[in-house]
């Protein structure tokens, strides 16, 4: 409760703020001023997702598919109040689908990209994102697999490029929901290793009834100069709270062990008799 | 030069199922991070998807989950069943028969993960001397009472309470409870160095509970493999779900009658699962709902072509008197290797045993 009254009161404070940014038109939260792509809350739907544009203002969304046919491969979205309604262009193509806004103006480039998750099985995203989709990018290296997500306290790699080119010493910076700031910079081969904040607060007394992993919104961003053109991209997904939160190493061993004392007295019978086949 | 590198089948075997362990518990190291999602993920052996960095997951992990988040959910809002809410789960039945159409029950004997730790943790039990503890010859009593174990857990853990879950009858944290408490996934993600598994949830009782029951059946497995063979696959519910398909496989085990057919019965002294039936029986009835294919009986079948190995008309492995003295010289039907032994010598007849 009093996180959620110190956020409006930041919302109240990063308001006016935000009000007199170039992209006043567009919504904004108040945990970060980068471009995002965030999935609408409600009922989900297995084929399609709804993502909201916050921060950037864009006629269409670009989804890329991991495989498929070229006029598959990449489709637009139409945005309608700041709202796309995206789906996988066919079943068996693969699971994760990255998803570009991108607005442009004659000095400088703005993209927020995310991927999503459609549990349909078929290629992997290795070709998806290899291939450069837009200007400057954030790619994962590698996104999680089924059943994994980025969690706090871990580390993950992230390749920044432009024009499909790794940038060395390139800074990120990475921006959580729960308020953490801090900032990564490339190596030789252009990529950053990440360190997701331990910053989840305790988990509410009442255990919400909902199902679903507790998660939060992060964002990783970079901004990129060159040839008289401004570059800023934004790349945000969830991350979970760290997996060993709210669970026990030493009872989990002492089940362990009071198993293995339980089967102890076999070990203690007398030896089979030698079977006379030889 | 087959024969030199494989000279038995339980070598060959022995080689598939290690080649297999580091398949499923580290595949992604060496074929890519997503080839989890490639392979399959209602493979027909206990796999964990817990496990980051295998290369499949078992059938048990989709069938929970769209029991619970797809039926029960969609039943609860529609207050209907509708085709698009059950194909998920005939699709991932479809994927699971795909595979299993191949190898049959073999994926238990060849190619589970915990059924190698299994054999593995025997192997050791055999070589230190350590008793082995198995049902008396011929004495149905002990493995019928166990055998229905498998399908309550099966019914119950796998296929209704997820449902039920799903319905909003039981609280959330029951909505996969059969990989909450299976071994496997803790023995796996050990074995990749991870701790996470072990660990068991303390903030919610219901978790608590099944965590500890994980646990508590992981620590016992791990000693009681030690003096009896393979003791989670009785009671595994995967065994259960093989074995509805079994007869659908053309992989199969085929028994003929010979005239010594339950008097020596060495071929039940040799079955890792003490299935009295393979001695006993013929035709369809030896080829049991426990049997997992794994070929020991029909090695140390003495007799010439009574017990083979077969998919569809095409024999794999016949018996044969030839093989078996070979195979006896080396190893005996208990899985007691001889001559090398370490720490204690083979146990002497009681008394009262002559």
């Amino acid at each position: 409760m009093r996180r959620t009254i110190l956020f409006f009161i930041a919302g109240l404070l990063v308001g006016p703020v935000t009000a007199q940014h170039d992209h006043s038109a567009a919504p904004t939260v108040a945990w970060t001023q980068q471009p995002l792509l965030l999935p609408e809350t409600g009922r989900r739907e297995r084929d399609v997702a709804r993502l909201r544009a916050v921060g950037i203002s864009a006629p269409s969304v670009s989804v890329h598919a991991p495989a498929g046919d070229p006029e598959v491969r990449q489709r637009e979205f139409t945005l309608s109040d700041g709202t796309a309604r995206i789906s996988s262009a066919a079943p068996q193509i693969g699971n994760y689908h990255w998803v570009v806004l991108r607005e442009a103006s004659p000095d400088s480039v703005r993209i927020a990209s995310t991927a999503w998750y459609f549990s349909n099985p078929g290629a992997s995203p290795e070709v998806l994102l290899a291939t450069p989709k837009h200007e400057l990018e954030i790619v994962p290296q590698p996104l999680p697999r089924e059943h994994g997500q980025y969690r706090e306290s871990e580390k993950w790699r992230f390749l920044v490029r432009l024009h499909g080119q790794p940038l060395v010493g390139q800074r990120l910076t990475l921006e959580t929901e729960f308020g953490s700031r801090s900032q990564f910079v490339t190596d030789a081969s252009g990529v950053a290793t990440v360190l997701f904040p331990r910053d989840f607060p305790p988990p509410p007394t009442e255990q919400a009834g909902g199902h679903g992993r507790q998660s939060a919104a992060f964002v990783l961003s970079s901004e990129h100069a060159e040839g008289g053109q401004q570059y800023l991209t934004a790349f945000n997904l969830r991350y979970g709270p760290d997996a060993e939160r709210g669970r026990s190493l030493g009872w989990g061993a002492a089940f362990g062990l009071a198993g293995m004392l339980a089967a102890a007295p076999l070990l203690r019978r007398r030896q089979s008799r030698e079977v006379p086949h030889a | 030069m087959r024969k030199v590198i494989f000279p038995t089948l339980a070598r060959f075997r022995l080689t598939v199922q290690l080649l297999m362990l580091v398949v499923t518990v580290y595949g992604s190291v060496f074929v890519g991070t997503y080839m989890a999602d490639k392979l399959s993920n209602a493979l027909p052996a206990l796999s964990c998807a817990y496990d980051q960095m295998n290369g499949g997951y078992c059938v048990l992990i989709p069938t929970q989950h769209i029991l619970h988040h797809r039926i029960g959910e969609a039943m609860v809002r529609a207050q209907q069943l509708t085709l698009t809410m059950v194909l998920p789960l005939l699709m991932s039945f479809a994927v699971f028969f795909a595979f299993f159409f191949v190898l049959g029950k073999a994926f238990c004997g060849w190619i589970c993960p915990l059924g190698t730790l299994q054999e593995l943790l025997g192997r050791v039990g055999r070589r230190f001397g350590i008793g082995l503890r198995r049902v008396a010859p011929g004495d149905l009593g002990p493995v019928q009472r166990v055998r229905p174990v498998k399908w309550l857990i099966l019914l119950g853990l796998v296929f209704l309470l997820p449902l039920l879950t799903g319905l909003g009858v039981t609280p959330h944290a029951l909505g996969n409870p059969y990989c909450d408490v299976c071994p496997a996934r803790i023995a796996t993600t050990l074995l990749t160095g991870s701790t996470e598994q072990l660990a068991v949830a303390v903030d919610d009782k219901v978790k608590l509970v099944l965590g500890g029951t994980a646990n508590f059946l992981f620590g016992f497995i791990i000693l009681a493999a030690l003096a009896i063979r393979q003791p989670f696959c009785r009671i595994c519910p995967l065994l259960a779900f093989n074995s509805l398909a079994q007869r659908l496989s053309p992989m199969r085990l085929v028994k003929t009658r010979h005239e010594n057919c339950g008097t020596c019965r060495i071929c039940t002294d040799a079955c890792p699962m003490d299935i009295p039936e393979i001695s006993q029986a013929d035709g369809r009835k030896a080829y049991n709902e426990d049997c997992t294919l794994c070929g020991r009986c029909a090695e140390y079948c003495p007799q010439d072509g009574t017990i083979k190995l077969k998919w569809g008309p095409l024999s794999l492995f016949a018996s044969s008197r030839a093989y078996y003295k070979q195979k006896i010289a080396a190893e005996l039907p208990d899985g007691t290797v001889k001559p090398l032994k370490f720490v204690r010598s083979p146990a002497k007849a009681a008394p009262g045993d002559a």
